[in-house]
């Protein structure tokens, strides 16, 4: 399972969205804890699906936890 | 009862906007950004559909670019106070609320800015604003319509105007801003204020900042915005960053309930206030005595008049003796009583929606012909 962890929460929701058009599933989780505590969330997805869901989702802000 | 006062605030709410604050207080009842369960996802998930549905009413595509606040006047502020700089001149409509008037003339009082105010003809003629702009002129602010005379203030081409000349536009929309007047790309707006519980029909507590691009301005307070907790001061996350402390969720929902009930009754709703305002100003013009300021000017859904012989005051009183709310006194726009001459008079202001009646509009002549 991959994390897309975004810098402004809006683009949690819109990444969200667009990923349910696509049909990709992913759920919204609480960002995984690395380096120092997060309070926020993130986009979860299944490994196979992270390839197209960068395509779909590079106008937006955010990195790739694994 | 009748009430006239939806310029104040507009009355009543749709029964879906009620639903929507109920729904929301009592099924979610979380804050976004304060939780990553279920329910306060859920929040944050609400909070975004809302971004959208106003980004889209005011035709930005981008719905991070709309910023909460609880009112224009709020909105206003962070504005003007993040935006504006030392040596920067502004323009202002000499129709405009105190809630730009006044932030802008404290700037000046600090000697950050100077400001002009335009002309009155300049509504009419906007080339003729090009004159007024000097080399610091950074910002031209204008009402979308008075909220004393109704009038239509913001035009496309005061806005043209504007940008020949590398100034950026910002319209109070206050007023107006559930008339669907406005779309910010079309209009070429840059900024634009709004608040939600006039003629948007939504409740007290929700207004909102939205802007063509990104900005990054100082924020008017700091504090929780639910992400980027480690940092001292607000993260320059957009909007996030201007949204300090819990925000108005339950009524932010009902806002977007409001504007999709909007939409989906524009052609009623605006054909109603149009027979009720028209019904209104015939029947006034009939009387001799009835003063209506700025008659012949295109309009929202309100007016202003005064009755000669008869003080501003006395005449609220007696309507408001009959059942009939209207607003006299200053409105909080002394700019613009200073610009059709009512400073010492004040005037009756009527501001009708489209849930008001024929049967409304006829009580109301008639009560007019009984005061004389």
């Amino acid at each position: 399972m991959i994390h897309f962890v975004f810098y402004k929460t809006s683009d949690v929701f819109k990444a969200e969205e667009l990923l349910i058009e696509a049909n990709i599933t992913n759920s919204i989780v609480p960002t995984p804890v690395q380096d120092k505590a997060y309070c926020g969330v993130c986009v979860r997805i299944n490994d196979d699906s992270v390839e197209y869901a960068n395509l779909l989702l590079n106008k937006l802000e955010y990195k790739q936890i694994g | 009862m009748i009430y006239f006062d939806n310029a104040a605030t507009s009355r009543p709410k749709p029964k879906e906007v009620l639903d929507a604050f109920n729904y929301y207080v009592t099924e979610v009842g979380t804050s976004p950004g304060r939780g990553s369960y279920g329910l306060a996802i859920q929040a944050s998930r609400m909070l975004y559909q809302s971004r959208k549905t106003v980004s889209s009413f005011f035709g930005i595509n981008e719905p991070s670019h709309v910023i909460f606040t609880k009112n224009s006047t709020e909105a206003i502020n962070l504005f003007l106070n993040g935006y504006l700089k030392n040596g920067d001149h502004v323009l202002i409509s000499p129709y405009e609320h105190n809630a730009v008037l006044r932030p802008i003339q404290t700037l000046k009082n600090k000697e950050i800015i100077d400001y002009t105010v335009l002309p009155p003809d300049t509504i009419d003629y906007p080339q003729d604003i090009a004159s007024l702009i000097r080399p610091n002129t950074k910002l031209l602010i204008s009402t979308l319509a008075s909220n004393l005379t109704g009038q239509l203030v913001f035009s496309t081409d005061m806005a043209t105007v504007a940008h020949n000349n590398d100034v950026k536009v910002f319209v109070d929309a206050s007023q107006g801003a559930g008339k669907k007047l406005i779309n910010m790309t079309k209009n070429s707006v840059d900024f634009l204020a709004f608040t939600g519980h006039k003629d948007l029909l939504g409740l007290p507590g929700t207004g909102g900042l939205i802007s063509e691009d990104e900005i990054k301005i100082m924020p008017l307070i700091q504090g929780g915005t639910g992400i980027h907790g480690d940092s001292y001061i607000n993260p320059e996350a957009y909007p996030d960053s201007y949204e300090a402390g819990t925000i108005n969720m339950p009524a932010i929902w009902a806002l977007k309930n409001a504007i999709d009930y909007i939409e989906d009754n524009f052609d009623f709703l605006s054909n109603q206030e149009s027979i009720v305002l028209n019904r209104i100003l015939n029947g006034l013009d009939s009387i001799d005595r009835v003063n209506i300021y700025n008659r012949a000017a295109k309009r929202v859904s309100t007016f202003c008049f005064n009755i000669d012989g008869m003080p501003s005051n006395t005449v609220v009183e007696n309507l408001s003796a009959k059942g009939i709310c209207v607003r006299g006194g200053i409105h909080c726009a002394i700019k613009a009583h200073e610009t059709i001459g009512t400073v010492k008079t004040g005037a009756v202001r009527v501001s009708i929606n489209g849930f008001n009646t024929i049967e409304e509009a006829d009580a109301f002549i008639q009560a007019i012909k009984e005061l004389l």
